[in-house]
């Protein structure tokens, strides 16, 4: 059986790893909580903003993907700021099994089928940011502060028709928040796609990571914040996860 | 004792091989990533690592002279080699990816598109899933029964011979997740990124003699 997954955000502003709220650096920590056995897949996000950046920000975060990548016997998904098939291809050659693609999309959806082509519709993971806005949701690319007008579902949908392989869902609004996932927004999307749907922004219990898989839908639940102010483990979130009934990795 | 072991990556552009180069050195082997024939044919195994289309892998293949080097290396010499993911769908004598296009042909299989039973079930196959042992063989050694592996896959070796699968995975449909046939080994999930059980069956493969 396919088990769900517990994927561990890390965002990097100029190669330092930050927590985040409302999508801005929030709180700088170390990457030590990161339980490396049990964590099923890692998500690195370079999120320094032009010219906010020492100008080796770039430098700075393959270096990070580059040692993750080595010791870390799990799936790397890594991404921001790419916007050519070039760009992903610095990401695969230093260690990434994946890209995450969001703003770079958005300005040119056939940037998602360039890097499908070579790689694989696997490798490509396009990151949805959104807000709600009334009783719909709408996209925001540039680190959620450009408003585009594009509803998250009919977006999903066209990048899985482009070639996208995995959508991942955060809820802008949700980020830092701690108050639990967007579960109508993770709904909308993945009732709307066949491919496989992750769920960010606002976990801050493990009932949310639950409620993400059976009320969103989601295939795999992402977390970042909640283990900076948790005593706790992945290992415990888990054994709660499984206690709810769902199937997950414990060894 | 004998100096450390040299496995050789085979580099063709494809794929992920800094995490296989790190598995393999975690484990206290070296690496060497290469597409040159002559490097590749002074390792004592091989693997052959692999993210991406099936065309774009077997014209990378040709490209570099690697098809008639890995054949010589593996199928003459007797070197053992192992295909990961992609990199085990490469030996099958075809695939239907992107149309019809030949494999190495190593083993008497055909790569089709994954098509489970239930729609609930997303294509790709992303995540951690279960194998079904059936068959003993030097990779499992060590591995339990329940382990659970790294799956990211769209297509998969359905139709291989029973005595060449070791281990199948069920995601609405049957294919092969463990392949031996003779010297030659493949994987359809990624042990490289499979933790310690995946660690194991890597250091299997790499205790094979």
């Amino acid at each position: 059986m396919l088990h769900q997954r517990l994927i561990t955000v890390l965002t990097f502003n100029d190669g330092v790893l930050f927590r985040t709220k409302l999508f801005a650096p929030d709180y700088r920590y170390t990457h030590n909580f990161v339980d490396a056995w049990l964590v099923d897949e890692i998500v690195a996000l370079d999120i320094t903003r032009p010219g906010n950046g020492s100008g080796t920000a770039g430098h700075s975060f393959a270096a990070v993907i580059g040692g993750i990548a080595r010791k870390c016997f799990v799936p790397l998904a890594a991404g921001g700021g790419i916007r050519t098939l070039d760009d992903a291809r610095r990401f695969m050659a230093l260690g990434a099994d994946k890209v995450v693609v969001n703003t770079g999309a958005v300005e040119r959806p056939r940037l998602i089928g360039e890097i499908a082509a070579p790689y694989g519709s696997q490798c490509v993971v396009v990151s949805i940011d959104a807000r709600r806005a009334g009783d719909r949701y709408e996209v925001y690319s540039h680190n959620g502060t450009c408003a585009t007008g594009r509803d998250p579902a009919d977006w999903a949908e066209e990048a899985v028709g482009e070639g996208a392989g995995e959508i991942l869902v955060t809820s802008i609004e949700r980020d830092g928040s701690l108050s639990g996932y967007d579960l109508d927004l993770c709904r909308r999307v993945a009732s709307r796609v066949s491919v496989p749907v992750l769920i960010a922004g606002g976990a801050g219990a493990w009932r949310h990571f639950v409620d993400g898989v059976v009320e969103g839908g989601a295939s795999g639940v992402c977390t970042s914040n909640i283990y900076h102010f948790t005593e706790s483990s992945i290992r415990s979130a888990k054994a709660f996860m499984r206690k709810a009934g769902l199937a997950v990795r414990l060894s | 004792m004998s100096t450390m072991q040299r496995v050789g990556i085979v580099d063709y552009g494809m794929g992920n091989l800094v995490s296989v180069a790190g598995a393999v050195e975690y484990l206290g082997y070296e690496a060497v990533v290469s597409h040159d024939p002559r490097a590749l044919a002074e390792t004592d195994r091989l693997i052959l690592p692999g993210v991406g289309a099936f065309p774009d892998a077997m014209r990378n293949l040709h490209a570099r002279g690697l098809v008639d080097a890995l054949g010589d290396l593996v199928r003459r010499r007797g070197t053992p080699l192992l295909g990961i993911c992609l990199g085990a769908q490469l030996l099958a004598r075809e695939s239907e990816e992107f149309g019809r296009h030949a494999g190495l042909g190593w083993l008497d299989a055909t790569v089709s598109r994954l098509r489970p039973n239930d729609p609930a079930l997303r294509v790709p196959h992303v995540g951690w899933n279960g194998i079904r042992k059936i068959r003993d063989g030097v990779l499992l050694k060590g591995v339990p029964d329940d382990a659970l592996f790294y799956y990211v896959h769209s297509y998969c070796i359905g139709d291989a011979p029973a005595g060449n699968v070791l281990c199948e995975c069920d995601y609405g449909a049957r294919f092969a997740a463990v392949l031996e046939s003779g010297r030659v080994f493949a994987t359809q999930f990624h042990p490289e990124k499979s933790q310690q059980h995946g660690l194991t069956m890597l250091r299997n493969f790499l205790s094979v003699h």
